[in-house]
């Protein structure tokens, strides 16, 4: 008789932050994949919120802007290998967007570890696990996106929060 | 040091420019000539329309003639009678943003009489119109200019400028913020963009900023927050420098104009540095159908993608 | 009567307020732009430059939040901000042209409805106006009737004077109050010679006779060769001491957010795009026109005031070189 009890998902590691992920995937292969991930019974990081697209070359680089200001600590883009996109050029367009998209976030100051690319295609479930666990592993190790949370709360300079009063009628709401 | 900057050619190209106005107009090839004119302020001009060959007199260059004329010709300023050919008076950067648009399909050359002009530089917006040229009142775009004698034109008056290798402000700045960190980069542009109050005048003056709706003045959906706080405005200005890689002249309006001095002309030299280094693209005199993120290559750089 | 404050004691005072948590604000640097901000030390205030963005956004910020809202199930919670709590000001350096503008808005602010975020910061502030001893072929406070020594305003009028420090004069029971308790910082010191001042060189505008031309043409060709190179930003009302049109936009999610009031322009082409598409002022020359009109039309036939200073900040960022000082001389000549 087995002495230990076997479980179906392996027991949740606790941790003092969880990041949250959000994924913009296009439908074809990525999404695909991350399905059979989800068929196969891998495990993966419960961090991700996956965001299904068309094409990657749907994917306005605003959207990655939204999702960190919303909130995200993490964001990755992932779709069709090159030659496999199902609208013949649309991940040809993005690489070259994404490529000068990244190079402007740098500019600004945003840390690009904490934006993935990646081709997954329909057939790469273990793959997903793979790019999913990193990201979320190094975001984690990396603590909380606050640049652009604080950006929300901060103020115009003129309406700076500096006398007491103030600052109590803002926390009172 | 400070030195002057040789504009004497200034007063021959406004006789030109005048000559050639007053030619077209009258012979009735084109409908309006869009140009400079002398306003109150000692020195200073601003964009004039003159539809009649009689007040090509009040056409001059100088060098407060700093405005790109080419956004007059787009969409975006509905204002200008567009009945028949139109002549433009251009400096070589504002050629590359007529070429530009001539590219994304918004001009036709066959309806433009372009006059370029042989230019020696302008000033800075931060000194006065009655300034003389010196190579500390130029204009930090005319310190890194390639194009001071525009090419492709359907006149170019004969003067020649005479010109000289000055320090380029914009790469060593650039050169500067990409060795700090991160976190040293996002702290100097919420310093810059928490200034921004939203005029749009970045905007309104870029040839490229053509949309008949704008993204950021949509709210259905709202992709960026419209108050005049530093969310949207960082969002405001990644997005333009982002709708507009690829696409800029570098005329350098949007920093020339802004009533904060936000340095963003900086944001689109350095998309302009990388789009060069990944697709080796650049802005220039010669019609492109398709810019660096409107077209691929099979074999692109993809060492950033998993 | 004490009228004399040296460079020192105003510096002393100033950094004395600071630290008792009063809001001083005054013209400061800031990335490289002076504006109107608030001052961590006296010495910080620029004393010589008109700061970019006017005074006006001490009593009416660039954007400020007026309610909150927080939705929970079916409930919802909506909270206002308090108008009581705006902190007590001290508004120094103030440009006559700046300062002038303030009593101007009063009249819009208190009109049909009393504007409690406007006129509860304008009570618990107190303007230390400074002559101008500076001017450029910008300015024109002259032209209407203004001067780099105009009191109009302040509270507190500071004149520098030969040899350092400044004489200063009050005009409201505010300003008297301030001097009497801050009195050891003042002295009754008043031979000095003042500093010769700015002289904007302006012949003054009849506005009379610009208002009569406003009246009878709306609908006129002049508009098109004034603003046909318009292009539709708003700097010109950003930065103006007077332009007072504002947007209000509920910012968030539907679970919670924050409704907000922030500066607009009539030079924008959205500013009175309708619902259903039709756009009334549907060219820059309209709205460039609306922008004269109010000046010195519409606040005159309402209020018998000019909302205009003479600053000329409008005409130093214009984007394209509008001139309003030209156009209005023009219009005078009509």
């Amino acid at each position: 008789m087995a002495k230990e009890k076997v479980y179906m998902h392996a027991e949740k590691q606790k941790h003092s932050f969880e990041p949250k992920i959000i994924a913009f995937v296009c439908t074809w292969c990525t999404y695909a994949g991350a399905d059979l991930a989800g068929t196969s019974r891998m495990q993966y990081p419960a961090n991700v919120r996956v965001l299904k697209f068309p094409c990657t070359g749907r994917i306005d680089p605003v959207f990655i802007l939204k999702a960190f200001q919303q909130g995200a600590d993490g964001v990755l883009v992932s779709g069709c290998h090159p030659g496999d996109c199902h609208y013949i050029a649309g991940n040809y367009h993005a690489r070259r967007r994404f490529a000068a998209f990244r190079k402007l976030l740098e500019f600004i100051g945003v840390d690009l570890d904490r934006l993935q690319f990646s081709w997954v295609s329909a057939a790469e479930g273990g793959k997903w696990v793979e790019v999913v666990t990193e990201l979320t592993e190094r975001v984690r190790a990396m603590g909380p996106m606050n640049e652009f949370k604080e950006l929300a709360l901060d103020e115009q300079w003129s309406g700076k929060l500096d006398s007491p009063e103030l600052k109590e009628a803002y926390n009172a709401i | 040091m400070t030195q002057a900057i040789d504009t004497s050619i200034y007063s021959a190209v406004t006789s030109a420019i005048q000559a050639e106005a007053q030619r077209i107009l009258s012979e009735g090839q084109v409908s309006a000539v869009v140009g400079y004119a002398p306003a109150r302020r000692k020195g200073s001009a601003q964009p004039v329309v003159i539809t009649e060959a009689s007040d090509a007199g009040k056409l001059i260059f100088s060098a407060s003639c700093v405005n790109n004329l080419a956004v007059y010709l787009t969409k975006a300023k509905k204002e200008i009678p567009k009945n028949g050919k139109i002549g433009i008076v251009v400096k070589g950067c504002d050629l590359k943003a007529l070429v530009g648009l001539m590219g994304e399909t918004q001009l036709k050359r066959e309806e433009l009489h372009i006059i370029g002009v042989p230019c020696a530089g302008v000033l800075a917006s931060t000194f006065q119109p009655d300034k003389a040229l010196t190579t500390e009142t130029i204009a930090p775009k005319c310190r890194e200019c390639d194009a001071q004698l525009p090419q492709g034109c359907d006149f170019v008056p004969p003067q020649q400028p005479v010109t000289q290798a000055l320090e380029k402000k914009y790469a060593a700045e650039i050169a500067r913020l990409e060795a700090l960190t991160p976190a040293e980069r996002w702290a100097f542009w919420k310093e810059q963009f928490s200034k921004c109050i939203k005029c749009y005048a970045c905007r309104q003056v870029c040839p490229f900023c053509y949309c008949e709706q704008c993204l950021c003045d949509r709210n259905k959906p709202q992709m960026v927050e419209t108050s005049p706080r530093p969310a949207g405005n960082t969002a405001w200005h990644i997005v333009r420098a982002m709708h507009l890689a690829g696409r800029c002249a570098g005329c350098a309006e949007c920093e020339r104009v802004c009533p904060m001095d936000i340095p963003l002309n900086l944001l689109n030299r350095k998309m302009a540095k990388e789009l060069k280094e990944l697709y080796d693209y650049e802005a220039g005199f010669e019609i492109k159908e398709k810019g660096p993120l409107s077209s691929y290559d099979e074999k692109d750089d993809q060492s950033f993608i998993k | 009567m004490q009228n004399f404050i040296s460079e020192q004691n105003l510096n002393t005072l100033l950094d004395k307020l600071i630290a008792a948590g009063k809001r001083v604000v005054a013209p400061r640097l800031t990335a490289g732009t002076v504006l109107y901000e608030p001052l961590q030390k006296a010495e910080q205030m620029v004393h010589d430059e008109l700061p970019r963005r006017s005074a006006k956004e001490t009593f009416f910020p660039v954007c400020e939040d007026i309610m909150s809202y927080e939705k929970e199930g079916q409930q919802v919670r909506l909270t206002d901000i308090d108008p009581n709590s705006f902190p007590e000001t001290i508004l120094v350096g103030v440009r006559p042209c700046d300062a002038a503008a303030v009593p101007v808005l009063d009249a819009v602010f208190s009109w049909d409805y009393r504007d409690e975020f406007f006129l509860k910061r304008r009570d618990k502030t107190t303007i230390i106006g400074l002559a101008c001893t500076t001017a450029d072929d910008a300015c024109f406070c002259t032209a209407l009737g203004l001067s780099p020594a105009d009191p109009k305003g302040s509270d507190l009028f500071l004149t520098p004077v030969e040899g350092g420090g400044y004489t200063c004069e009050t005009f409201t029971e505010k300003g008297e109050q301030f001097i009497a308790s801050h009195g050891s910082f003042f002295s009754g010191q008043s031979d000095a010679k003042t500093l010769p001042l700015a002289q904007p060189q302006t012949d003054k505008f009849d506005l009379k006779k610009v208002k009569a031309w406003l009246d009878e043409h709306f609908e006129d060709p002049a508009w098109d060769s004034i603003a046909t190179r318009c292009v539709g930003c708003g700097a010109c009302a950003f930065v103006c001491p007077a332009c007072h049109c504002f947007d209000i936009v509920d910012e968030g999610t539907e679970k919670k957010g924050k409704r907000r009031k922030s500066w607009d322009a009539c030079g924008f082409w959205k500013f009175t795009h309708h619902a259903s598409g039709h756009n009334p002022r549907d060219q820059q020359p309209k709205r460039y026109r609306n922008r004269i009109m109010h000046k010195f039309k519409y606040y005159d036939d309402k209020f018998g005031q000019t909302l205009c200073t003479g600053c000329g900040r409008c005409i130093r960022i214009c984007p394209v070189g509008i001139d309003i000082a030209a156009i209005v001389e023009e219009i005078s000549k009509k």
